[in-house]
This record gives structure tokens, sequence and C-alpha cells, in this order.
């Protein structure tokens, strides 16, 4: 007997669905996507127990006849393509004929269905492929139970019900983000979890994506040929720690593309920390020829073929929504913040429901700036080089606010106060407070010196290699094989950026010279951290793609840590200094660096007034 | 009961000698006071941050039973101060209070027990070697300015004590720059290095005079104790291996530059208003000569100065911290300073000329 034979029709879908059907929740997303196909305009989704008891999804689309039900069940059947030219230009969502053959191979199923010229509907059960007449008004009903009943080793997989569900809930807003016409409704185990109706593509981004964030969000729009790109993307101090609030559509169609994400994360990448995730819905149109859909069975990924072309694009249009100004209607009114370059994010975001200050005009802020120029230079040389240096002088003498009256805070009253005011303390080792015409300031310490440090890297950057310091006595760090292997495949990198580094040992590297910015750095957590972004960015071209990504690493590394006991007079530094730096409004992860408290705002507190 | 009565400096004075340690908010309430206590005719007074403990004694209690107790360092440091010279002040225990007297003024400060009060047991000793307050005051003058300040390399935070033979050395780094001294002492002794803390350090020099008196030195297990006056300071010192320094300071460095300090000193000092805020950097352009040295800003803004100096080598562009040249210029007080040079690479090596004992090492910085 030949040891070679094929496989029984069952077990192929078997294996087939592990692809396909890898939870609840990918079930889930094949049945909407057949109802989408079929045309429905309402399409109402009841779960049981996370889905894994009961997904049952009922649309009121073309329907099938009798002689298709059990065709729909067969592997390699499908109604949506005949030949490799339609596959090459795909325009429904399913066309592999898979899917619902792969579902009823690992659980239970039924389809019922009747099109609109039929008498009546028939319910097909995929166990046996009895066929019955069945009471529907049109369209379709497909019940998937107890899923993975006969592959118990999959069942152990499965996580909790609320996990299961909540995967379901995310696959339910993508599909219903992407077809506004569509009505949705969804319930989980009898109770109503949402009901969208049919509604413009903006109404139903907000009705999914909650009020915050379509009031924050600011428009994307631009087309260029058969090119299109329409959406929304939330400025960076809304951006959000997980990537659940990122949907990127192609051509109607969900996907997780590496060339979208780059795209978009370079959009971002002045006013947001790579590790933190920005948030948007936005679609891209082209023409279908344009991209390869059949990448994976689970169709998330896409292939373009003019790749170079849709990553400039999408780029532009989104920076450009991202850097104009908030218009009315979209969010809060601008607050206005002198031009230093682009203004991107504008403070009236961060404080969006909070105080606003009294507008001051651009001039009058760069003009109270040169007032403190003396006063800057010394003291935040020192608090920036602290680290480096020894200066018994600041640190061991940290008087703080008791009894040491605020510089100037007292004449300044009227206009003479610089922009952020004068530096009263230190709030737990976290925050500065100041005082300034319209109030109270809150600095966060680390956030607004991290802006500085990464803005002062990147230019001088900008103007070549930076300053480096070379250690007298190297520092040596432990590191993994693969960190040895980063490290030595970039050093090159990593001397443009400043540092020098050289292999101690099999698996530890000496570190020999360091950027000046970054002397207050703990150097092999640095370093770490920069062979993490080496792994993560992948390409060789490292530096030149991701340079500012880089920067913000050493930033964040090389700022004040909390904690850190400031003087006075560092503080006023810090303040100078947020003054004239770029964009200072926002720290790299996209947090606001400071905040304003006006007096009214403190006189509410205290019931005066009014 | 009286626990002493004498003119208020006598108290002052001890009490400020201790209370440099006393942390100003500490966890444990106890740590902001003082151990004061009375036995026989001495009044001893003792604080203490755990790594660090200082007691002084001062004379003229009364007789009467021994007794301790700790009140808040800092409240008597400053109603003593308060009071006029010359006042007769008088401490006074009853009960869980102590009273503090003095002319017509009255205080009663709340106390804590002696007995919670935490205490370095003393170890024992391995070697202890005397010199004069006057000599350790200025070796660790010479080095201390180069210690690091919270870097994750924790044995660099302090200071390098070796002894060997008649020798007493004295080391600080920050990893950047280095600095080196020397001292001889009149005993031989047995090779031992240990690492004083950055705070000891800095209380030590605050408390040394500048004079022939002795100074105690004793190395004892994980602690070093150092007597001198009416004062004994013991220290808990830092595990850890320091740096290497011999390998460290550079030898045959071929260009050698004698230069005035002063005249040194306050060229850089110029310079040093337009340097980059972002960097502090120097350039030093030696040339047959002369010397020159540039900086220069974000704003291109620009400053040059130049010393004549008696050197034919090769011309050489080197950049520094003008911090660190500044530090160590500012800490040595010869007339002159010599600098060894070799590449724009490596490191300089800045000498006292006729005095083999100190040393300082820094990195030079590409700008
Ligand atoms: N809700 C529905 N309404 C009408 N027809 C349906 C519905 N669901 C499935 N069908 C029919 O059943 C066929 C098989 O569906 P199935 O999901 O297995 O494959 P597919 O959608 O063609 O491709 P893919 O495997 O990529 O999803 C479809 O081609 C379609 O003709
Ligand atoms: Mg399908």
């Amino acid at each position: 007997m030949p040891s070679i034979h094929s496989l029984p029709d069952v077990l192929i879908s078997q294996i087939a669905a592990g692809e396909v059907v890898e939870r609840p929740a990918s079930v889930l997303k094949e049945l909407l996507e057949n109802s989408l196909d079929a045309g429905a305009t309402d399409i109402q989704v009841q779960l049981a127990e996370g889905g894994v008891r009961l997904i049952r999804v009922a649309d009121d689309g073309g329907g099938m006849d009798r002689e298709d039900l059990p065709l729909s069940l067969l592997r390699h059947a499908t109604s949506k393509i005949a030949s490799l030219e339609d596959l090459e230009r795909v325009v429904s969502l399913g066309f592999r004929g898979e899917a619902l053959a792969s579902i009823a191979s690992v659980a239970r199923v039924s389809i019922a269905s009747r099109r609109p010229e039929a008498a009546h509907a028939w319910k097909i059960e995929a166990r046996d492929g009895t066929l019955a007449p069945a009471a529907l008004a049109a369209g379709t009903v497909v019940e998937v139970g107890d899923l993975y009943y006969n592959t118990p080793a999959r069942r152990k997989f499965l996580k909790s019900e609320a996990t299961e569900f909540g995967h379901c809930d995310e696959v339910f807003r993508r599909i219903a983000l992407a077809r506004p016409g569509v009505r949705f409704q969804l319930q989980h185990n009898g109770k109503l979890i949402h009901r969208l109706a049919a509604a413009d593509p903006e109404r139903r981004i907000g009705d999914v994506m909650g009020e915050d964030f379509s009031a924050q969000a600011r428009r994307v729009e631009a087309s260029a040929g058969s090119l299109a790109i329409f959406g929304f993307a939330a400025l960076p101090a809304h951006a959000r720690a997980s990537r659940d609030s990122q949907y990127c559509y192609v051509n109607g169609r969900f996907v997780r593309d590496k060339l979208l994400s780059h795209a978009l994360r370079e959009a971002y990448r002045d006013v947001l920390h790579g590790s933190h995730h920005p948030a948007y819905v936005l679609f891209v149109e082209l023409d279908p020829a344009g991209v390869d859909v059949n990448v994976h069975p689970a169709k998330t990924e896409v292939r373009f073929r003019d790749a170079r072309s849709i990553h400039q694009f999408v780029f532009h249009a989104v920076q450009r929504a991202l850097a104009s100004p908030l218009g009315a209607g979209q969010g809060t009114a601008a607050y206005p913040v002198p031009d230093h370059g682009a203004d991107v994010g504008g403070a009236g975001f961060i404080r969006s429901d909070g105080p606003k200050p009294a507008p001051v005009s651009p001039w009058h802020r760069q003009e109270q700036v040169r007032l403190d120029v003396e006063q800057r230079v010394p003291a935040y040389v020192d608090f920036v080089r602290a680290a480096a240096d020894s200066r018994p002088d600041i640190f061991e003498a940290p008087e703080l606010a008791a009894g040491a009256p605020a510089p100037r805070a007292t004449e300044a009253g009227g206009s003479g106060a610089p922009f952020l005011g004068y530096a009263l303390g230190q709030l737990h080792g976290v925050y500065v407070l100041a005082q300034n015409d319209a109030g109270l300031v809150l600095v966060d310490m680390h956030a607004a010196h991290e802006r500085i440090l990464y803005e002062k890297l990147k230019n001088a950057a900008d103007g070549g290699e930076p300053a480096s310091q070379k250690m007298l006595i190297p520092a040596l760090l432990a590191v993994s094989a693969t960190e040895m292997a980063l490290a030595l495949e970039h050093g090159a990198d990593l001397q443009r950026l400043g540092f020098e580094v050289a292999a101690a040992g099999p698996l530890e590297l000496m570190v020999r010279a360091v950027p000046v910015l970054a002397a207050g750095a703990r150097v092999p957590d640095l370093i770490r951290a920069l062979l993490d972004d080496f792994r993560n960015f992948g390409a060789s071209d490292v530096l030149s793609a991701h340079r500012n990504e880089l920067l913000a690493t050493v930033a964040c590394h090389g700022a004040v840590r909390a904690h850190r006991v400031l003087s006075l007079p560092e503080m006023n530094a810090l303040l100078r200094e947020m003054e004239v730096t770029e964009r200072a409004d926002q720290c790299n992860h996209g947090r606001p660096t400071w905040t304003q408290l006006t007096m009214s705002d403190l006189d509410k507190l205290f019931l005066r007034g009014k | 009961m009286l626990l002493l009565k004498v003119p208020k400096n006598d108290i002052l004075a001890p009490l400020q000698s201790v209370s440099g340690v006393v942390e100003k908010r500490h966890t444990l309430p106890i740590l902001s006071n003082v151990l004061i206590e009375k036995r026989g005719e001495t009044l001893t007074f003792l604080a203490t941050d755990i790594e660090l403990q200082i007691t002084t004694h001062a004379n003229g209690s009364e007789g009467g039973e021994d007794v301790a107790v700790t009140v808040g360092a800092r409240k008597l440091q400053d109603i003593l101060r308060a009071l006029p010279d010359g006042t007769e002040v008088s401490l006074i225990l009853d009960d869980k209070r102590m009273q503090v007297r003095g002319g017509k003024s009255r205080f009663s400060l709340q106390t804590l027990p002696a007995a919670d009060y935490p205490r370095m047991a003393p170890a024992k000793t391995d070697a202890s070697f005397t010199l004069s307050q006057g000599h350790f005051k200025a070796l660790l003058g010479l080095v201390q300015y180069s210690m690091a300040q919270q870097d994750i390399r924790y044995y660099l935070n302090g200071l390098l004590l070796v002894v060997m033979g008649r020798e007493l050395r004295a080391v600080a780094t920050d990893g950047h720059r280095l600095a080196f001294g020397s001292t001889e002492l009149q005993q031989d002794m047995p090779h031992s290095e240990v690492i004083l803390p950055r705070k000891t350090v800095i209380e030590l020099s605050r408390l040394l005079a500048d004079s022939d008196e002795p100074l105690e030195v004793v190395l004892a297990g994980n602690q070093a104790v150092f007597r001198f006056g009416n004062i004994e300071l013991v220290t808990k010192l830092i595990d850890g291996k320091f740096p290497d320094y011999e390998r460290v300071i550079p030898k045959g460095h071929d260009k050698t530059i004698t230069l005035g300090r002063v005249a040194f000193l306050q060229a850089l000092q110029r310079a040093a208003i337009l340097t980059s805020e972002k960097h502090r950097g120097v350039r030093v352009v030696l040339s047959a000569g002369s010397l020159k040295i540039i900086s220069n800003n974000a704003e291109q803004e620009e400053a040059q100065d130049e010393l004549e100096v008696p050197y034919q080598g090769d011309a050489l562009d080197i950049g520094f911290n003008v911090g660190y040249l500044v530090d160590v210029l500012n800490n040595v007080s010869s007339d002159d300073i010599e600098c060894h040079l070799h590449d724009s690479n490596s490191s300089a090596l800045i000498t006292v000329p006729g005095n083999a004992t100190f040393r300082y090492v820094v990195m030079p910085m590409r700008i």
C-alpha cells in the first residue's frame, strides 16, 4: 500500500479552517462579508457565549436558491469569481469559496435562504445536507453553533467568553465602519450591544468611534487619479497606546498593511513616539487591479502593485491633515499659539475641555523670551548636563520654594512675565508649577525636557553628526546574541547618532562615546532601547528612514527623570527653553507637556467672584 | 533635669557639625532628629542617615545621672541660631520634652526615645593611619569635583582611597574625566582600597580644617572611620569595583604645552560664553607658538582667544567640554599647568609642573 494518499474532504476543510477560522470572530467576519457580498442593507447579528455557542447572522441580501445551498458549503465553490481575470480585479469581499466549507467542518452550521422571487425559503443542515422548506421573508440566515465541537484541541485555545466577545465586537465595528449605508445590529447573550442606523460615513465613524474621536480628529481627504483617501486622523494628544483604534481599509476591506502603517507612522512621526499608536479611520480606494488581496486566506493582508506612490500619497494626505489648524466645528476653537514651524496638534486640543488662557500674540511671546536669555544660558546648561558633570553648587543645595521668593514673580504682574511665567516650585518631583499672567502653569518636567532635547537632537542631526563625548571609562553592558548582532550591524548608524560601540566580549558591549545631549542618560538602557528600535525597524537603512524615532528614543532616555530635585533657576531655565522650542506643547509621546489653570478657573474652585 | 548650661555657641557649633547628615525629608521620622547623650560631664551629639554617622562632643555638663534623648535637629539648630550671641543656654530634659532656655526665651521640644535611634555598629579595624587634616582636605579638593552623580555605575558616585606603602591616593571619575591625587603617609601601610560615598566626601571637606591637626583614618570592614578634633565620622563604604585608574592615565603623550593656569582659565571662561549650550564644546587649536581656543554656538556667534605658548610640535585641533577644563583649573592652585596631548581622539592629560602627585585626564569631544 502506498504511504501517500489523498486526504478526505472533511480533513482538508479542517486544515483550511485552521487558517480561516481562528476564533469566533473570524467566523463572524466571514459571515458578515458574505452578507455584504449578497447586497444586504440590514444585517442582524446574535451571539451567545462570546460566539462559541452561537453566531447567527441574518441579512436581507439576494439570498440563495435551493440548488445553491448545498454548493455554498462545498470547498472552492463560489458565485463571485469564475476566472483568473476576475481574481485579478476582485470587487467582492469573498472570492475563495472556502469560508463556509471551513466553518462547517468545525462547527454545526445551518443556512436558511430565500431569493426574492422564490415561493419560500429553504434551509440546509450542513451536517448531513438535508434540505427542508423554511419560513423566511427574504435574504439569508446563517447559524453557526458549538464552534470546534469536533476539534477539542482547538477549543482549548479559545479565551474567556469576554475576550472572544471582544474580538467579535472588534470585527463588527470594523465592518460597520466600512459600510455606513448598511444598518447593523449586534446582540450578545440576548442583550443589545450596537444598533447602527444607515448613515453618512462621518456619522457612522462618530457612532462607532465615539464622540471624543470625532470631535478631535481631523478630516483626511485627497485624491489623485484613481487613488483616493478619505477618513479621520486623531491628533497625537488623543492617540492611544494600543493599536485597536487604527482602522485602515483598502477598497472597503479592513487590512493590516505594513506599507500603510509605515506611511501613517511617518506622517505622525514628529509628534508621536514609536511606541504609541495614533487613532485613525482611513479608507483608501484604488483600482482593484492595483492591489492583490489574495495574499492570505484571512484576507487582511494586501499587496500593492505600485507600493511607492501609495505610500507617498497616504503619507502626504495624513501629514497635511495633521498639520492643518483645527477648523470651526472640529474640536474647540484653536488657541493661538505662536507659530514655531508646523504647529502640529495645536495647544487648544490639549486643553480641549479645560480652561483657556488669555490669548497672547505670537509677537508678544517672542518678545518676552528675549528678556530672559541671560538667565537661561548658564542655569539651563548646568541642568542639562548635570548628570555628566558634578556641580555640587547646584545639586547639593536644592532649597525649594520654601522661603525662596520666585524671582520677579511678584513684580511680573501685568504684561511683564514671560509666556509660561516664573517657577514657583516642584510638585512631588514630577511637575513644575509656575505663575504667569493668566494664572497657574503646570509643566510635566520630564515630558517637557524630552521634547526640548528631541528638537535639539534633531537640529544637531540636521547640521551633521552630533557632538559626541568620548568616555574615559567606557560603559559596559551585557547583551543577548541578537542585540550583539544588531549592534555590530548598525555600528555606523550608532556612530552617526553620536555613539561609539564595540564588542567587549561575545555577549558584552562597550560604549566608548555618547552624544553630548544624551549625557544624562543611563547609557546601557539607552543602547538597549536603540537596539530594540533597530530590530523593530528591521531595514538596513534604519537611520535615514527612522532617524527621528531614534532621536526620540535618545531624547526620552536623556531627559531629566521624574523625582529629580530641581532648583528654581533650573525650573525657570526649563520654562524659557520650552518657550523657544518648536512644538514644545507635546512630548514625543504625544502627551501634552504643560497646561494652564487660569485665575478664573481657580476662583471657581473656591466659589469666588462670579 | 539639666543636661547642659553653656554659652549658645558651645552647643551650636557641635550641633552644626553633625546636622549636615540629617536628611531634610526622611521617611523615618527619627532620622530628622539628633541624638543627645549625657555621660558624666560630656554631652555627645550624634546624627546619622544610616549610611553616614557623625558624632561630636561638648563639655560642661552638670553631674547627675546619665541620660540620652533625641530631638529635631533642624528645630534645635534654628532656635539656637535665633538667640542673641553670647546667651547662656540651658538644655533641660523633663519627662518626654526637652526645654531650651536662654535669656527670657523658653522652648519646649518633643523628643523621641534614644533607644530607637539607629547607630552604626563598629566593625573590626583592618588598618589605620594618621595624617594632617589640612593635607587630607587638600587631597579631597584636588579630585572630588570629578565624582559622578547619580550614575548607575554606583561605584563612580564616590571617591576611591588607596593606601599603599607610604602613599595615600585619591581618585574620582565620572566616566568622562578622572582626577588623581596623592599624598605621603608617615607610616608604611599594607595595600588597601576603599570607595567613600559622595555625601561622605562632601561632609568631610566641609568639616575638616586647613590645619596641621591630626586626622585618624580607620578602615574597618565595610566602614571607614575618620576622627579629627572632637568629631568622629563613621561611613559605610561603596561596595564595588572601581575602574582601573592607572590604565586610564595616559603615558607618553608627545605634545606638551605649559600654560599659565589663570590665563588659560580666563580664556576658557571667555570662550565658554559663546559655546553652544547644547554641548559646551570648545576647540583647542594648537600650532607652533600658539594655542587658540575657539567656540561657536547655534546662532553662529563665535569666540576666539589665543595664548602664546612655547610649542614647536605638530598642529592639533581637539574638542573638549569646556566645563571639564574649567573644573580642573579652578581646583588646582599652581601658577602653571602642563597639558599633554596626542591626537584629537585621545585623552588629554593635565599635570602640575614639578608635582608628580596630581593628574587629570579628560576625554575629548567630537564637536
Ligand atoms: N449571506 C449570503 N447570501 C447569499 N449568498 C451567500 C451568503 N453566504 C454565502 N453565500 C454564497 O455561498 C458561496 C460560498 O460562500 P463562502 O463564504 O464559502 O465563499 P466566498 O464568499 O465565495 O469566498 P471566501 O471563501 O473568500 O469567503 C458564496 O460564493 C455565495 O454565493
Ligand atoms: Mg465568503
